[in-house]
């Protein structure tokens, strides 16, 4: 282990590091914290000057507000409207391309797994004007339709890269195997491949799901109305409104963060796991 | 079934040549249709006059010569090469808290988990939050600011600092990531490697440049990776932090282009498009680097 | 029936020829081992047979049949991989019968497949268990009944012994040759394990470099090998090669030993000529017993108890090995006298092709 094990140190490195943990904590998450405790701060402390003093009191109303006084509710189901089926889309469409590219090989293969990597990491502006002009003239435009298939075609390239290397992973003569037994490919996919990847289906969808839903892009190039728009977008906007109304600002962006961190706190283990793929291995 | 019987037998005959292609299809035909044909489209777009109704036309290099005389342009690509110099921040330190909590002492885990938060959130709360952090008057850090200088800053009123302002704010999320990604190299260190570098005396500094930075390398890619993509493709926060201002000065490319072509003033696609081309040109040279050792690294296996 | 047979077959991949016009019969109901070292292209030829690699040109026969362009699942064979390629998340029994599930068979038939099986390889108990709760033992027999459920004409095993603890190898290589008996089928066999290949073949074919070196019964390699490599591929410890020069004489040939000493080989020669002397460790006698002497000093000495092995240094500076009694008293750094019996020698020329073979058989 590196570093040294801090159970072997000294006695006073050890309560050193033990005091230091949490103070480091707290400086790092200070924005966070700051928001987290003026979302339940008393407008009437904002008014009086009692930025980050003590709160005078807790006041829960301020998300009430939230969720009375704008859309959010709505924006919020409007990001899961979004946000699930591309993840159900982007996850079975890379089951298929990953495991073509990972059992066959054919002579195109890299070129097309390479497409898929390369095309993950160009910067999405050069997309823009293309998928916004397609999308208004499928009538799609303002839907949560239309950001639905982008971002499933998106999120491809990014699961299948995943995807294939997961299954590399997995020993080749599982699938021989069934080839000699005279087993078709389908079902050599959806019989032994598909059940041993369940670990990747799992930490793909926590991944495409904070991919997804944080995204603020394509929100605003692909909706207007407040009718399709996800919350990233929407607390935007709602931003634009509630000037200098920090209780109501902070308590709008923990509700747009809860989502994903929830994921996160519930599937930590598939969340790191997707994360560093290929961190560890060359 | 007689005349099944030759369509089976064709099938069975075929089945490792077709199959590929039934499976890469549905994912294939999508990524086509919305990732790689729009890139064809936004070239072409870029020599055109367009407002995005009407009808095309055709300029040539037009949009890129009115490029080399837009002082925004300038502007935005200058911060680019600051967003990457300094983003490149994000590995050193994520690397240092990765190594300051790599220890099993109790309540780790959790420890590791909240220092990670930032990564999870929206760059949109992201950015609020540090604008409220910036505020001035009653920002936590102008606050902290006035306390230690006397001065009063508004850190995203002012063009001096403006960009640094918001490339702190991305480095907030980015070290988390790098971090994460270490931390997972430091866990499947060669322990063995590590006895004996100890048994040949390395200690500290040393220990770590010889024997854990290599074996870290892998992570060290990645992070590379996703901190330079990271880090020209900046967009969310510029836009929810300063829109580009003050008058412009916190403009990047991918900003600057969004303007351009969906700006209240008029669409500008041709010329959005033309940004965007130079942007994702940009990237290239970058991806093409990554491409090229993954390459490398596939011949190995 | 199922001869299985091979004319001109090879493969490369890309510019490189891996296997390089390989013609063999295997008769039906034959056991028969590749084997050869690492890298000579045994595997490629099994999975050739099975239809995982393409045969690049060259036909494949099995039972009569034209096989060369069928796939895998139509020719009639069965195949146990090396890491057993058990599916991790089927039980014991899902594994036995899942071709037969997925190749539509009836949910009886192949319960009653699964079961006699299972009886077969004594795996009744363990039909509901996952691979990752059995021992490598019970996982092998698993990987066979998976063959075996399936009839085949041919059975191919890859390695399947390898990933094995040596006791645990011994009593698999028994109950595979028992298998063997019971089933009556052609078995196709590789190893890279000269041991395997002896104690269990029918026929062994010797593979080097993408090529047969020799085909034959395991006592045919031992005591004829048709060349070098086969000479010093089989038996362990390796035969000694000594450098030698060799002329034909009147009712014999003479070879003139390292150290001066002179040996009369049974059998003819054409030409005279430096030659190389192959003798077994086995053969070589301690003490000096024999038609020649070699004298030398011994350098390390293995104690097996059963036997020791010597290993002597020739006054040349060549060094034999010499398979001796397991209370033989001498120690490293004494003098040995090594007696070499012409009747146990073989030799072979400047290629490496065997003029003579000392076949004890005879």
């Amino acid at each position: 282990m590196f570093p040294t094990p801090i159970h072997k140190a000294s006695p006073a490195l050890r309560i050193g590091y033990q005091v230091l943990l949490p103070v480091a904590l707290v400086i790092w998450l200070i924005p966070l914290i700051g928001v987290a405790v003026t979302s339940v701060r008393p407008a009437s402390d904002l008014a009086a000057g009692n930025y980050f003093g003590v709160p005078s009191g807790l006041a829960f109303e301020n998300y009430a507000a939230v969720f009375r006084d704008s859309p959010i509710g709505w924006y919020i189901l409007n990001s899961f409207k979004v946000t699930v089926p591309t993840v159900i889309g982007a996850v079975a469409l890379s089951c298929l391309t990953g495991f073509a590219l990972a059992v066959y090989g054919f002579r195109a293969n890299l070129w097309v797994f390479f497409a898929f990597v390369a095309g993950n990491f160009i910067p999405f502006q050069i997309l823009m004007v293309p998928v916004r002009d397609m999308t208004l003239k499928a009538g799609l435009y303002d839907t949560t339709l239309g950001l639905v298939l982008f971002h499933i075609a998106f999120q491809t390239g990014f699961c299948t890269l995943f995807m294939r290397n997961f299954i590399k992973g997995l020993p080749f003569a599982l699938i021989e195997s069934a080839r000699v037994e005279g087993v078709s490919e389908w079902k050599i996919f959806r019989h032994i491949v598909l059940p041993l990847m369940r670990p990747a289906i799992a930490a793909l969808s926590v991944l495409v799901f904070t991919f997804v839903w944080n995204d603020y892009f394509w929100a605003t190039v692909l909706v207007q109305g407040s009718h399709a728009m996800p919350v990233t977008a929407g607390l935007y906007a709602l931003n634009g409104q509630w000037v200098a109304a920090w209780h109501l600002v902070s308590a709008g962006s923990i509700i747009a963060a809860l989502p994903p961190v929830l994921m996160f706190f519930l599937m930590q283990r598939h969340f790191i796991a997707g994360l560093t793929l290929g961190a560890t291995k060359g | 079934m007689p005349d099944t019987a030759p369509s089976a037998g064709f099938w069975k005959r075929n089945q490792l040549r077709i199959a590929p292609i039934l499976f890469l299809a549905p994912g294939a035909l999508m990524f086509l249709i919305y990732v790689l044909i729009p890139i064809v489209q936004s070239v072409w777009i870029s020599f055109h006059d367009w407002d995005g109704l009407g009808a095309k036309v055709w300029i040539g290099l037009g949009n890129y010569a009115e490029l080399l005389d837009d002082d925004t342009f300038y502007v935005a690509l200058k911060n680019n090469l600051i967003w990457l110099a300094l983003y490149l921040l994000a590995i050193p330190m994520g690397l240092a808290a990765a190594l300051f909590l790599n220890q099993s002492v109790w309540g780790i885990r959790l420890y590791k988990s909240l220092f990670f938060f930032p990564f999870v959130i929206s760059q949109v709360v992201v950015g609020l939050m540090f604008t409220w952090f910036y505020a001035p008057d009653f920002g936590l850090f102008s606050q902290a600011i006035h306390w230690l200088t006397g001065a009063e800053v508004a850190i995203l009123a002012d063009e001096r600092f403006v960009t640094l302002g918001i490339i702190a704010a991305g480095l907030w999320p980015q070290t988390a990531y790098c971090m994460i990604l270490y931390l997972t190299g430091l866990n499947n260190l060669n322990p063995e490697q590590i006895e004996a570098a100890r048994m040949d005396n390395a200690r500290g500094w040393r220990l770590l440049w010889h024997v854990i930075l290599p074996q870290l390398a892998p992570a060290t890619f990645i992070a590379m990776v996703v901190t330079v993509i990271g880090a020209l493709r900046s967009f969310d926060l510029v836009s929810i932090m300063t829109a580009g201002g003050p008058y412009g000065s916190s403009q990047v490319l991918s900003y600057f282009m969004y303007e351009q072509a969906l700006s209240e003033y008029g669409y500008r696609m041709g010329y959005g498009a033309a940004i965007a081309v130079v942007l994702f040109l940009i990237m290239m040279v970058f991806i093409t680097l990554f491409i090229v050792r993954m390459i490398a690294q596939e011949r190995n296996r | 029936m199922a001869e299985v047979s091979l004319s001109k077959v090879t493969k490369n991949f890309g510019a490189v020829s891996i296997i390089k016009g390989i013609d063999l019969e295997i008769a039906d109901g034959e056991f028969c081992v590749f084997v050869g070292p690492s890298g000579c292209g045994k595997s490629t030829l099994l999975r050739m047979v099975a239809g995982l690699e393409e045969i690049s040109s060259g036909a494949l026969k099995i039972g009569g049949r034209d096989m060369t362009q069928v796939g895998p699942s139509d020719r009639g064979v069965a195949m146990v991989f090396q890491s057993y390629a058990l599916y991790p998340h089927m039980t014991v029994a899902e594994n036995i019968g899942f071709g037969l599930r997925m190749t539509g068979h009836d949910k009886a038939e192949i319960a009653k497949r699964t079961a006699a099986a299972a009886k077969m390889l004594q795996l009744d108990a363990l039909l509901d268990r996952k691979p990752g709760q059995l021992s490598g033992g019970q996982r092998q027999r698993v990987a066979i009944g998976r063959a075996i459920v399936r009839n085949p004409d041919v059975f191919l095993f890859d390695e399947p012994l390898s990933n094995l603890d040596a006791a645990l190898r011994v009593q698999m290589r028994g109950e595979i040759s028992r298998l063997h008996q019971d089933l009556g089928a052609t078995m196709i066999y590789v190893t890279h394990d000269q041991v395997e290949a002896m104690t269990m073949a029918d026929k062994i074919v010797v593979l080097s470099a993408g090529q047969i070196e020799q085909v034959g019964s395991p006592l045919e390699l031992y005591h004829r090998p048709r060349n070098l490599f086969v000479a010093g591929f089989i038996g362990s410890p390796k035969m000694n090669f000594l450098t030698v020069a060799a002329q034909p004489v009147a009712g014999g040939t003479e070879v003139t030993l390292p150290g001066g000493g002179v040996l009369r080989l049974p059998g003819q020669i054409a030409a005279a000529g430096p030659m190389t002397l192959g003798l077994r460790p086995e053969h070589a006698q301690a003490g000096g017993a024999g038609d020649a002497v070699l004298e030398g000093r011994v350098k390390l000495a293995e104690h097996l108890g059963s036997e020791t092995l010597f290993f002597v240094e020739l006054a040349d500076g060549s060094e034999i090995a010499v398979k001796a009694d397991g209370l033989a008293p001498e120690r490293p750094g004494d003098e040995m006298r090594v007696g070499v019996p012409a009747r146990a020698c073989h030799l072979f020329d400047a290629a490496g092709l065997a003029l003579l073979n000392g076949d004890l058989t005879r």
